[in-house]
């Protein structure tokens, strides 16, 4: 009897309530305001930071059926995007618990299947219209940030640390009550604008600047409209973080670093932010508030666009970044260096300083560089025995190749090895003691980017060495810190390889707390990504929450006219004809389900963000929207105007409500999208799923369980 | 010391199938299977228990391949089924289900089981006849010089299969873009026996399903090419690009002797005389004008760069898979050794190309006429694109089958409930002479003609899963839904729009009745006439050809276990 069989459907779905489970964990890890969590390894009682739902996923137990999807859905969107993954955990778990609902109400698997799956088709084509394209956020971004990263970055500053430096503060008061441009805007959006205005407690330090900018919503039915909004308000008393100072990743623990960065290495190609064909504006848009993160991703563009105008190749290229981390440096060292910095051991630092300065022969090897190494897919012969004839021989075979390889690397006077695998250590010692520097793990990537400016071809064997094979014109030299100070690490040493022109950037990311490194090295990854796929789809998604709404107001539309005829034939096409008719019939209670998702999202973001006491209250606040979105008519003129204020997802009864920070968030429209796919779909495959059938050895184990009674055996 | 131990005796047991757990493994083997059928079918989760892969599926093709059933008379039905699965792809279910509710209810009936048997090949053959006929009524021609019959079909295989999680303009896609890939594999120039080409899936795992898409030729992925580097190939005079396509590994290692050893002297190097073989090779290569070298398996290093020195493309790690649809699609005859190289072998290629695809590189060989192409089929996770990939092939044997025989069945329960109506019809107008033949009273005749008739209903009947009702008309025999809580309605003329394949509307009064809980009363049908809507564009069709196998299939494997009188079992 090798097969378990277990029904897991009952009213009452298993697999939903695992995954339901599961998600729980991942609500605090939700929008720009996260809380990290330690993750405590009890056998080891070592502890990290983690801030995202895939090292959550990692960290959990999932060997339940339910929870492996989980993990693959993930794991998957992660492969995929690098972010969204949050958004998918958080509503794997809204719509797990939604649907447990709809089966309590006894609604027909296959009516919630179809009208879920078709409602989220019709959502996504509904908010195409909050799609802008990369090029009018950028014109809006550039023209409408008046002084824009001094100007965000110092008000953001006043809120935390006008405390502590008035003088900062003066002098950005300073810089704002230069003279403005005005541009005429829209009188009902200015009226609106002066209401809105009247009624905030004006502060004596409050400056505000008009900002206007035409808006052409996509695919929306009303013509370009002008708005003048975005005032620029900054009050003393905005920030009401009620998280931990120390666990918050927001800007306010990174302030200092920004500075150091602002003054230090980065100031150079950032410091004129303006011109900004370079996306800078649009990754601090897309950052969600990491600020470290954006300073390193603004200058990694402005130096690629630098390289683009000479070569013409694309804009931003991520391929050709890498980062390396260093331990033991504090946080406002992060910065970006042209070429590759990696860590080497501090023997090699002689030969690095006999390098300094002058160009090296380089050579790339895409395997390991040891004696035993052979390439993917060569069998090791186990029965050959050599016989020795004279054994008179003085040298052993390992010294024989070791003496081989040092000998072809000096005729072809090569100074520095990259490697992609490991490098034997006595080969290492050789190189060392020659003045040939070798280092080992080297990415593919970072090998093509060498090959491509020294004109090195990578070659697996060095027997394979010719003269065409070796480039040149490679630099090395210590790493050094934005102070000009060389770093001496212990342990190992950041050493910098540059060769002049070459199309890569090291982000060296620093920190002394060892648990924040892989945080940190996954933030930067994050958004670089973002950037990545935002100039990928050509269109940004209105953030903050915009996009939620519509679909939330969307879906009240629909669940109020359920019987309207082309939303009949949209469920009868798809679906057995003759399920047609039980799927309109729960089409309302279903699609509620489907928003209760959504809503359950924004309420706990704006919990998150600490924008509201409660999550009773966060609801309150977005039928409020959802409300006056409905009044209005056109509920995406509503939310785009609500965007351009910065009002959306502000708690708007909060007499604290800070309206316009004058950042503009934006999403990355695929990433969005698919995690909502992916969540829904995950959420219907376990919802279909009526049994699990156990093979394998487990099932032996089964039988003789306290749980065999669970189980029916084939 | 050598212990003997005496042999077990064989377990003998005998009439199997009144064995308790025989019918409760077959009852419970028979719920997981209807629970699986159709488009509203349940999923199932398959998995070992210690979170190793989970396939979550409903296609009998993943749960015969995984499920091991220990009871011989279970074995001999997952062996017929699977042996159906392996020759059409589809029906399994449908096969698997019907055989299971012919056991059961044929077993209930108290006739000795050989004249069940007779009785009800006698049924099968007035099944096939009828079928086969040109009078049949739920069948239709597909005409291959339209779209829309073959659109169907794909579509109805496609939708079938839940567990791709596929959203309609997702099904509209693949559905077009798998009848392309049919299409390209039809040879243009047709002599007198022609052969279908080639479909090959390429995997791209993570992507949504409308970024698949169909090339012709074939892709073999290249993790190392550069986009940056432009592409160079050697060209012979007729613009061509010639090939040589090696199934033997060119990595250098030795010729794998079994056994024994070589002894070799000191100095001497077996892998260095190996690779100076190796660029002997090379060199030929060069000298008879090759512009690309494919191999099965690993090129050495050394020769790759010695061929790309020459301006010779090497592709290596193309794959057992590719050989075939390769060698087919440029002509080219396998090299399985690198010691004879005959000019014979080389093939001849169009055009070779870089695509990338999502993080994929892939080489793109183009043939001069394209009978071989490649899928790329995406779908956002693992166990959705392993679904997705059975359903695909699925469809694309569907198809090739149905240019054999260009019929198709209506699908959606409609085919079996028809037939059903077809049989009681036919049971209750057989002459006094066909039982005589048939060595049988009338009632034996009508009993099994009845439980054959309920248990071709309750394959249609399990395309339900929602506890609603199941309706047949008496009209034209076909099968119609109507969803729970409807049941003391006496007008089901009010509750349903079309019937389970879509031909029939709501048009006239049908006189339906219920198809479920009938027992006893006899029902007195008319010959089923055949639909007079015409074919519309959503129709729910089967293949043939594989309905046809799994009707015979079913009842064949059915005979032989209601047969089985006695199992012996080898216990030692």
């Amino acid at each position: 009897l090798p097969m378990a069989f277990r029904d897991v459907n009952a009213r009452r779905h298993i697999g939903l309530q695992q995954l339901s489970a599961l998600a729980l964990a991942g609500r605090t890890l939700l929008g720009p305001m996260k809380s990290c969590k330690f993750i405590v390894d009890e056998s080891t009682n070592q502890s990290t930071l983690i801030c995202s739902a895939v090292r959550l996923i990692e960290s959990l137990d999932l060997t339940s059926a339910a929870g492996q999807l989980l993990n693959e859905t993930i794991q998957a969107q992660n492969r995929e995007f690098r972010t969204g993954m949050s958004t998918l955990l958080f509503l794997i778990g809204a719509w797990s618990n939604a649907v447990l609902e709809c089966l309590q109400q006894n609604v027909p698997v296959s009516a919630i299947v179809s009208v879920m799956s078709e409602g989220l088709n019709s959502c996504c084509e509904r908010v195409q219209c909050l799609q802008i394209s990369i090029h009018d956020v950028n014109k809006e971004l550039c023209s409408s940030s008046v002084r824009p990263n001094a100007l965000k970055s110092k008000t953001c500053q006043i809120g935390c640390d006008s405390l502590l430096n008035p003088h900062i503060f003066l002098y950005v008061q300073k810089d704002i009550s230069a003279p403005e441009e005005v541009i005429p805007v829209n009188p009902c959006s200015h009226q609106e604008d002066c209401s809105n205005f009247n009624k905030r407690p004006l502060s004596s330090l409050a400056s505000f600047g008009s900002i206007a900018s035409l808006v052409k919503p996509v695919g929306d039915r009303s013509t370009s409209w002008i708005s003048g909004s975005g005032v620029i308000a900054s009050s003393c008393n905005k920030q009401k973080l009620t998280h931990s100072r120390y666990f918050s990743t927001s800007r306010k623990c990174h302030f200092s670093s920004q500075q150091g960065s602002f003054r230090g290495y980065l100031s150079g190609p950032s410091a004129d932010p303006c011109e900004c064909y370079g996306f800078g504006h649009l990754a601090m848009a897309l950052s969600h508030g990491n600020q470290t993160s954006v300073k390193l991703l603004q200058s990694i563009v402005a130096y690629q666009r630098e390289r683009a105008e000479c070569s013409g190749s694309s804009q931003f290229n991520i391929a050709g970044i890498v980062t390396c981390c260093l331990l033991g440096l504090p946080e406002s060292y992060s910065c970006v260096t042209p070429g590759f910095v990696t860590l080497v051991s501090p023997e090699q630092t002689t030969v690095i300083k006999y390098f300094e300065d002058k160009p090296l022969r380089i050579l790339l090897m895409d395997g390991d560089l040891t004696e035993q190494y052979r390439h993917l897919g060569f069998n090791r012969p186990r029965n050959v025995r050599t016989i020795l004839e004279h054994p008179s021989l003085p040298e052993g075979r390992a010294d024989l190749w070791l003496s081989s390889t040092l000998d072809i690397l000096i005729s072809f006077e090569v100074n520095l090895v990259l490697v992609k695998g490991n490098v034997c250590e006595n080969l290492m010692e050789r190189c060392i003691a020659n003045s040939i520097l070798v280092i080992g793990s080297v990415t593919r990537d970072v090998l093509c980017a060498f090959g491509e400016v020294t004109s090195a071809q990578p070659v697996t064997y060095l027997t394979q060495l010719n003269t065409s094979c070796v480039g040149s014109g490679a630099q090395v030299g210590l790493w050094k810190a934005c102070d000009g100070r060389a770093m001496d690490l212990g342990e190992l040493v950041p050493v910098r390889i540059e060769v002049r022109g070459i199309p890569l950037l090291t982000a060296v990311l620093t920190t002394t707390v060892a648990s924040k490194m892989q945080l940190i090295e996954d933030q930067f990854w994050t958004l670089a990504y973002r950037l990545h796929h935002a100039l990928h789809d050509k269109k940004v998604f209105l953030g903050g929450g915009a996009v939620e709404l519509l679909c939330l107001s969307h879906i009240q539309m629909l669940a109020k006219q359920p019987l309207q005829p082309s939303n009949k034939n949209a469920v009868r096409e798809f679906h057995n004809p003759g399920l047609a008719a039980s799927a309109t019939e729960y089409t309302s209670v279903v699609l509620q389900a489907l928003a209760s998702g959504w809503k359950q999202y924004l309420s706990v973001v704006m919990c998150n963000t600490a924008e509201v006491a409660s999550e009773l209250e966060a609801c309150t606040s977005v039928d409020h929207h959802l409300k006056k979105a409905a009044e209005c008519g056109s509920p995406s003129a509503y939310i785009l105007k609500a965007f351009r204020r910065g009002d959306l997802l502000r708690g708007g009864s909060s007499p604290f409500a800070d309206h316009g920070e004058g950042l503009k968030v934006y999403d990355n429209v695929t990433a969005k999208t698919e995690a909502w796919r992916r969540a829904l779909d995950l959420v219907l495959l376990v919802l279909q799923t009526d049994a699990e059938i156990i093979t394998g050895p487990k099932r032996n184990q089964l039988v003789n369980s306290h749980v065999s009674s669970e189980f029916m055996f084939l | 010391m050598s212990r003997l131990e005496a042999k077990k005796p064989p377990l003998f047991i005998s009439e199997p199938l009144t064995k308790d757990t025989v019918s409760q493994s077959l009852t419970l083997l028979n719920k997981i299977l209807k629970s699986c059928y159709g488009p509203a079918g349940r999923l199932k989760q398959l998995h070992n228990g210690v979170g190793g892969y989970v396939c979550t599926t409903s296609q009998s093709s993943a749960i015969f391949s995984r499920l091991s059933v220990s009871h011989p008379v279970l074995r001999v039905l997952t062996a017929s089924i699977q042996n159906h699965i392996s020759r059409f792809s589809d029906c399994g279910l449908f096969t698997a289900i019907l055989c299971c509710s012919m056991i059961e209810n044929f077993k209930s009936l108290n006739i000795a089981t050989c004249t069940v048997v007779k009785i009800s090949k006698h049924l099968l053959s007035l099944c096939m006849d009828y079928l086969k006929s040109e009078a049949c009524g739920c069948r239709v021609s597909v005409d291959f010089s339209s779209l829309e019959t073959l659109l169907c079909l794909v579509r109805s295989v496609l939708r079938s299969k839940p567990a791709c999680m596929l959203n309609k303009p997702e099904v509209d896609h693949l559905t077009v873009l798998i009848l392309k890939a049919f299409l390209f594999t039809v040879p243009c120039h047709v002599e007198t026996n022609a052969v279908l080409g080639k479909c090959v899936i390429v995997p791209v795992k993570g992507r949504r399903v409308v970024d698949s898409t169909v090339l012709p030729g074939l892709l073999i992925e290249t993790p190392e090419i550069q986009l940056a580097k432009p592409l160079t190939v050697k060209r012979s005079c007729s613009n061509m690009i010639k090939m040589a396509l090696f199934c033997v590994s060119m990595s250098g290692d030795l010729f794998s002797a079994e056994e024994g050893t070589i002894t070799v002297h000191h100095g001497i190097s077996l892998e260095k005389s190996e690779l100076n073989h190796l660029l002997n090779v090379g060199k030929q290569l060069v000298n008879d004008e090759v512009g690309l070298v494919v191999c099965q398996k690993v090129i050495h290093p050394t020769l790759k760069q010695y061929l790309e020195e020459n301006n010779i493309m090497a592709v290596d790690r193309a794959g057992l898979s590719l050989m075939e649809p390769l060698s087919r699609m440029t002509g080219s005859k396998p090299i399985a050794s690198v010691h004879l190289l005959s000019p014979s072998c080389y093939g001849s290629l169009k055009d070779v190309r870089i695509q990338s695809f999502a993080s994929k590189c892939f080489m793109h060989l183009i043939p001069n006429d394209a009978v071989v192409c490649s899928l790329i089929l995406c779908n956002r996770n693992e166990t959705a694109w392993d679904e997705l990939k059975h359903a695909c092939e699925t469809a694309e044997h569907v198809l090739q089958l149905t240019i054999k025989e260009p019929l198709a069945l209506l699908g959606g329960g409609c085919t079996e409930t028809h037939l059903a109506s077809y049989i009681r019809h036919k049971s209750c107008s057989l002459p006094t002479s066909g039982f005589k033949d048939l060595d049988c009273s009338r009632t034996q005749y009508q009993l099994v003609a009845d439980g054959f008739c309920r248990s071709l209903e309750s394959v249609a009947c399990s395309l339900n899963h929602d506890d609603g009702e199941i309706l047949t008309d008496m009209v034209y025999g076909h099968c119609w839904f109507v969803t729970s809580g409807f049941s003391s309605v006496s007008n089901w003329s009010d509750l349903v729009s079309k019937c389970g394949c879509g031909i029939n509307g709501n048009t006239e009064n049908l006189n339906w009745r219920l198809l479920q809980g009938q027992f006893g009363s006899a029902i007195i049908q008319g010959c089923p006439k055949e639909s007079s809507g015409k074919v519309a564009d959503f129709l729910t069709l089967d293949c043939f050809a594989a309905k046809c196998s799994g009707l015979q299939v079913a009842l064949e494997t059915a005979s032989l276990i209601l047969d089985l009188s006695y199992v012996i079992e080898d216990q030692n």
